[in-house]
């Protein structure tokens, strides 16, 4: 028996460096207060900094009372982090110097690179070149830079004005102006942070990374998102489905701008992707499990709640007020938000019954009236929060003249210490109210000036609950899927023929009704006996793409003459064209009965990657653009949610008597087609229009197909 | 006039201006990397080298200039 060889220590995260160094140098610091090189290096030293610090500052024997080193290189002993404040124009000298020190980590603050233009761009792409030769993990340039809150190692690499609270809550940024003012907003809000970060260009370190290692991060429970472009779409999806699921899930919330059509169409026309599509981007941060709020007051409102209480068993809301108008304003609120009022068991009224005055409400939401104190409150919060039908509480209260504010939130608090479910709280007013909010405050109970701000905040939290019980459902694909992307690698770019891809949507398990590409008139004919009537024929031509100007389309054929009939027309109307088209040959299909005509698309974004789209055909798609967007691959729930986003979801589902359509169906074809272009690299579009849908649990079946390949190298390439 | 003399000259401005030891000045220093210039010393060294070498110099171009060689390059074209 052989020992056991002990156990490593972790290797540390490569950003390691850049959170919790322990000595860093500031190359280009400057003696003049109030310039950002100097007020770096001051944030830094006033702010608490664990480890080491060192001024690169040429020509200067010390900054503020700290000697001074002309080199990097000069500075004896290693250096973890180096954060850099030089002009742009000697920023890659000062590289050379870090990557021949060894430094681990670089923050480069300057602008001046790739938001100048074509000279600001290669100068950045030599920065990045270095740093990936060397192995250095990069923030910026142009960024406002980092704060770790973490007391352990206190590092302010900013030019923030103040170092934030130490809290629970990591924000990462695009745009380092916005920082500023959000470190502002939320001292106001007594609101910590875990970690900040402004990552500009991202040159280096992306968002990606950046939520990989938040990930890991014991001291952040929810990570917040600034984004201007979706640049990295489908590595953003696939590190936060890591991040939000699973054991050790962290929820992610996100502001994207350019929600605007006017934005969209900036972003689009900029890019050439579906990143400008707004619609495209409500689908990523879905698929991606991260909750897009509209507002920095709706994400910080959000993110208190998910940061600073337990997650809540489910939607069931209860609520107990002084004031019976602001409770039936918060009732509203959270109808509206998507929440149930709970119904409260026998044993809980009976309790309020016995503890609250005649006068009292004693249903949900609960008021224990204007001159409540403490105790009234008390004893109904016990009550409501004992009841197996509630999940969370929001307490409200109006400032009367007999309330005893600061008690009643002091209670809050004792009773926030003895229940695992979540409270929020509504202490509606300014100065009255102030000294009991700041005691909410200090236990970390969120707060709102107004209850309908809870309930978003609420219908948030229930997001991310939705979000963590869902499933990535999988279909069952067929045998023959898995030699698919193989079988695709031959043939040129382009659009396949028909019978082509009639065998790829099979492959996958799609619905497409019995065929056989057929080279001769008898073949047709036995063919079409052997599977039953009606059927259609189709020419098969790499010269005719619109058959059926080209009459190459015979449907509803009923028996073997008209089939021998119209195979003959077919081919002879071929032979007579002056173009003279090669005829492979002419399939042959049973005929689909009527249904609901819908369409179900993809195409490969070079941002997102496959995207799925949905509609219902003709009018619907064409002059109303009633579509919807999912990231593929999707699971059946994502599916049902595409159908039901259509605003004529209603057709579908059974309108003025009509029985409602198969739509398991449809969903499962929404699955299949993903997996599709998903497995399938060098598919580069999907086009099934239409995909005909028979009444529920009769099936669909597809119509017609279009498919074309992307270049011969993608698959390859991905 | 001399290129070593305009050279030394352009050094004691330098050192003069920056505040910086003559001996840390050399031909191929950077007056921001290796000499540590903030931007606002940049116009006080345009405005020194006129005065020392008394001549008027394209501001633009002058400002440009990274280097203490780039700078004696320059004053050399107009003190010649």
């Amino acid at each position: 028996m052989t020992a056991k060889p002990p156990a490593q220590p972790r290797p540390p995260h490569p950003l390691e460096s850049l959170f919790c160094p322990r000595s860093i140098a500031v190359l280009g610091v400057t003696p003049t207060p109030g310039t950002v090189p100097n007020d770096i290096f001051r944030n830094i030293l006033t702010g608490g900094f664990t480890g080491v610090l060192y001024p690169v500052a040429p020509g200067k024997r010390s900054i503020s009372a700290v000697p001074a080193y002309r080199y990097v290189l000069d500075i004896p002993g290693t250096i973890d982090l180096a954060v850099i404040v030089f002009p742009a124009n000697v920023v890659d000298k000062a590289i050379e110097q870090c990557a021949a020190k060894g430094v681990k980590g670089v923050i480069v603050i300057s602008a001046g690179f790739r938001e100048t233009g074509a000279d600001g761009l290669a100068r950045e792409r030599r920065l990045r070149d270095v740093c990936r030769e060397h192995d250095i993990q990069l923030i910026g340039p142009n960024c406002l830079g980092l704060i770790n809150t973490d007391p352990a190692v206190a590092l302010n690499a900013s030019f923030a004005r103040k170092m934030p609270d130490h809290g629970r809550i990591a924000f990462l940024s695009q745009s380092g102006a916005l920082c500023t003012a959000v470190l502002d907003y939320a001292r106001g809000q007594q609101i910590g942070f875990s970690k900040f970060v402004s990552f500009g260009n991202k040159a280096g370190v992306s968002e990606v990374d950046l939520l990989e290692y938040l990930h890991a991060d014991e001291q952040t429970a929810v990570i917040l998102l600034y984004l201007e472009e979706l640049s990295s779409g489908r590595a953003l999806i696939e590190a936060a489905r890591r991040v939000t699921r699973g054991a050790n899930a962290k929820p992610i919330l996100a502001i994207k701008s350019g929600r605007t059509p006017q934005g969209a169409h900036a972003a689009s026309s900029h890019t050439g992707s579906l990143a400008g599509e707004d619609a495209v981007c409500d689908a990523v941060f879905r698929e991606a499990g991260i909750i897009r709020v509209t507002s920095i007051e709706e994400l910080f409102n959000s993110a208190i709640l998910l940061a600073d209480q337990p997650m809540p068993r489910g939607d069931r809301l209860a609520i107990v007020t002084n004031a019976g108008g602001p409770g039936v304003m918060a009732t509203d609120a959270a109808v509206h938000a998507g929440l149930q009022i709970a119904r409260f068991n026998g044993d809980t009224t009976q309790r309020l019954k016995a503890a609250l005055p005649a006068t009292a409400n004693i249903q949900n939401p609960v008021d224990v009236i204007g001159d409540a104190r403490a105790d009234r409150y008390q004893a109904a919060l016990d009550a409501v929060l004992a009841d197996d039908n509630v999940d969370q509480a929001l307490v409200i209260l109006t400032p009367q003249s007999m309330t005893d504010i600061e008690d009643i939130a002091r209670t809050v608090c004792r009773v926030a210490d003895s229940t695992d479910k979540p409270l929020t709280c509504s202490f509606m007013g300014a100065c009255d109210v102030a000294d009991g909010i700041a005691l909410l405050h200090a236990r970390h109970i969120p707060h709102y000036i107004l209850p309908e701000w809870a309930c978003r905040a609420m219908a948030d939290v229930q997001r991310v609950c939705r979000w963590r019980q869902s499933e990535l459902e999988t279909v069952q694909l067929p045998q023959a899927a898995a030699t698919l992307p193989k079988y695709l690698l031959n043939g040129d770019e382009g659009y396949l023929s028909e019978d082509r891809c009639l065998h790829v949507l099979q492959a996958y398990g799609l619905p497409v009704s019995d065929h056989r590409l057929c080279t001769c008139e008898d073949e047709a004919a036995a063919f079409a006996a052997s599977i039953g009537f009606p059927v259609t024929l189709r020419l098969v031509s790499p010269q005719v793409i619109h058959k059926s100007e080209f009459g190459g389309v015979a449907l509803n054929l009923r028996d073997e003459s008209a089939v021998r009939a119209a195979y003959r027309d077919m081919l002879a109307r071929a032979s007579a064209h002056p173009d003279r088209p090669t005829v492979t040959g002419v399939i042959v299909r049973r005929m689909i009965p009527a249904g609901h005509e819908v369409i179900l698309g993809a195409k490969r974004d070079h941002v997102f990657g496959p995207v799925l789209m949905f509609g219902l055909g003709g009018v619907f798609v064409e002059i109303l653009r009633d579509v919807t967007f999912a990231l593929a691959p999707v699971g059946p729930a994502a599916a049902r949610q595409m159908i039901r986003q259509i605003k004529a979801a209603g057709i579908l589902e059974g309108a003025r008597g009509q029985p409602p359509a198969d739509l398991d169906a449809v969903c499962d074809c929404l699955c299949r087609l993903g997996r599709l272009v998903h497995d399938c690299p060098r598919i580069e579009e999907v086009d099934i229009n239409p995909l005909i849908v028979a009444p529920a649990g009769q099936g669909a079946a597809v119509a017609d197909v279009r498919i074309r390949l992307g270049p011969a190298d993608r698959a390859a390439v991905e | 006039m001399e290129k070593g003399e305009i050279q030394e000259r352009v050094i004691k401005v330098v050192s003069n201006v920056l505040k910086v030891d003559p001996s840390m000045v050399e031909p191929d220093s950077n007056f921001v990397f290796d000499l540590g210039a903030e931007s606002t010393q940049s116009v006080q060294l345009v405005a020194a080298f006129e005065e020392e070498f008394n001549v008027e110099m394209d501001n633009e171009a002058a400002l440009s200039i990274q280097t203490v060689g780039g700078a004696v390059d320059f004053i050399t074209r107009y003190v010649q």
